[in-house]
């Protein structure tokens, strides 16, 4: 049965969330709802409290003020970066992706994932990596990893998917892929999705909605791309990275909404 | 020296009765280490074992030392096992309570651990002189001086820590290795890393106790090693491990029967030769795998 948050379609509520260390905020607050089918994309200059925000957003790191909310019932994964991922530890495509099936306790369940072996497989095809799954990780090139990582993510059945910079070890048809993935579980599934990424011009020509940060200019803006792109800050930075004006590269091929 | 003054595996097993607590526990020490150093080698915790084993080492020197100096001869509080568990404990507590960012301080506070441990083991070795032997053999292992008693505990933790672990792998084994994806799913990180850094300071404050601080380290270090590098997940290293050590652990003592070698030494010899095969034989498959990577980038 479907909780009353889900029936109204939000998954993440934040209101006047203020994120920072040891009691001091990094930025000003951000209110800001994500909802089912959302794709985000979460910019900003390096040091600007991207990951402060993303970690809190995770609940891996306490807020400092304001109020944040997960629906209740609502299943959040979340994919680090690549450079997190340790491939000393010995692993086949398979493990890493069994590894998204717990939730909670039910890593005492010896029998769950033998019951899950279809799902794990289902998440693998999905991601166009059905047929890698006895190859080791380690092993595959960073496209192939990342879908994996994105199987593993998938296989839990989320609600929110949470990536932080997914295309950064890829070359430019990678990273396209990546984001044409993206895509269509959104469309296929309502699944939402954040994404953090430098790689800003692409990500721009994906995402449906915007939060950016920037602690110098004193910038917390999330919404809707065209309501965010109107932030001084935002076209200060945008013009920083060589592009004329927002709206040229903005302005997506279709399908966002 | 002659063939004929070497000793046979056929008087090992003759002399079975002898020998059979001090063996099983080389190979249950062994068992149990094998798999938790699984976490340790591959969360690069490799000097944890060494300080948490120097840490026993002291608080069986001050053991011994209250024994003597303060007449708690019989006394529980100055037993052997209580002094083991409770310098463990502290030494671990002390790496709990670290919180800089990226474990920043961690290398710091196991260098004080061991460095504090094997200092004060010695310092504490020199006032207890008569008990020195009980010293050296837990250093270096000991050939003779398990008790029916310290194996049936030896065992008794080896069962429980391995039943657990066995249980809750998948959560610990996430717990370990990619924390902030777990929590997220809403796995109970924090406490599956206090059962984990648990066992591991309760497992080798035991084990340094029965069979000695060098074996210690070797058996949590190198059949997690070499199980790492052979098997294809963490699943599969962690029982290969566990066979790894508990062959390494019995098959050390036999050797260092028949060699008149000191056990610990022995234990690990056999557990490094067997690391030194399992790492030569993967040399030709990175090779190989270089230059096909090469060529692909070609």
């Amino acid at each position: 049965m479907k909780t009353a948050r889900e029936e109204e379609g939000v998954l993440l509520r934040a209101n006047g969330l203020e994120v920072g260390y040891r009691g001091r905020a990094l930025l000003p607050p951000m209110t800001f709802e994500i909802r089912a089918g959302d794709l985000w994309g979460l910019i900003g200059p390096n040091g600007s409290g991207k990951t402060t925000l993303l970690r809190t957003l995770l609940g891996l790191h306490p807020r400092v003020g304001g109020d944040m909310d997960v629906g209740a019932g609502v299943r959040l994964a979340y994919v680090p970066q690549r450079g997190d991922q340790d491939t000393a530890i010995p692993g086949r495509v398979l493990d890493v992706v069994l590894e998204g099936v717990d939730r909670g306790w039910s890593f005492l369940d010896p029998t769950a994932t033998l019951r899950q072996r279809a799902q794990v497989q289902h998440a693998l095809d999905i991601v166009g990596a059905g047929t890698l799954a006895h190859q080791r990780f380690r092993e595959l090139s960073e496209g192939q990893k990342q879908r994996v990582l994105v199987a593993g993510a998938l296989v839990s059945q989320p609600h929110l998917l949470v990536l932080d910079e997914p295309t950064s070890a890829m070359d430019h048809a990678g990273e396209h892929a990546v984001f044409d993935l993206l895509g269509i579980l959104r469309a296929s599934r309502r699944l939402a999705v954040l994404i953090v990424s430098h790689h800003t011009s692409l990500l721009l020509n994906h995402v449906s909605h915007l939060a950016f940060t920037d602690r110098e200019c004193g910038a917390s803006v999330a919404g809707r791309l065209e309501e965010v792109s109107a932030n001084p800050c935002f076209q200060s930075y945008f013009r920083g990275l060589g592009f004329l004006h927002p709206d040229v590269t903005v302005a997506p091929p279709g399908g966002v909404g | 020296m002659t063939t004929t003054d070497v000793p046979t595996i056929a008087q090992f097993f003759e002399a079975w009765e002898l020998f059979q607590y001090p063996a099983a526990s080389g190979a249950v020490a062994g068992a149990l280490l094998g798999w938790l150093g699984v976490y340790v080698v591959l969360g690069r915790m490799v000097f944890l074992s060494a300080a948490l084993s120097q840490a026993a080492g002291l608080g069986v020197a001050l053991a011994f030392w209250l024994q003597i100096v303060w007449g708690m001869t019989g006394s529980p509080l100055a037993s052997p096992w209580v002094g083991a568990t409770v310098m463990t404990v502290i030494a671990t507590l002390l790496l709990m309570a670290d919180r800089s960012p990226g474990g920043t301080r961690r290398e710091a506070i196991l260098g004080f651990a061991y460095l504090a441990g094997a200092a004060g083991t010695l310092a504490v070795g020199t006032r207890i002189a008569a008990e020195i032997h009980d010293i050296e053999s837990l250093l270096l292992g000991s050939a003779v001086a398990v008790l029916p008693d310290d194996f049936r505990l030896l065992a008794t933790v080896a069962a429980i820590i391995l039943a657990i672990h066995a249980w809750g792998a998948r959560g610990l084994v996430q717990a370990a290795f990619s924390p902030d994806a777990a929590r997220v799913r809403g796995l109970p990180v924090a406490a599956l890393r206090i059962v984990l850094l648990g066992s591991i300071a309760l497992a080798i404050s035991v084990c340094t106790r029965v069979i000695g601080a060098l074996p210690v380290f070797a058996l949590s270090v190198l059949p997690a090693a070499a199980a790492t590098r052979l098997a294809p997940s963490v699943r599969w290293s962690l029982w290969l491990a566990t066979a790894i050590g508990a062959f390494a652990g019995f098959a050390g003592y036999v050797v260092a029967f028949l060699y008149s070698l000191p056990v610990g030494a022995s234990q690990t010899l056999v557990a490094a030769a067997i690391t030194a095969v399992v790492f030569a034989a993967g040399i030709p498959s990175v090779l190989i795998a270089r230059s096909r990577r090469a060529r692909r980038a070609a």
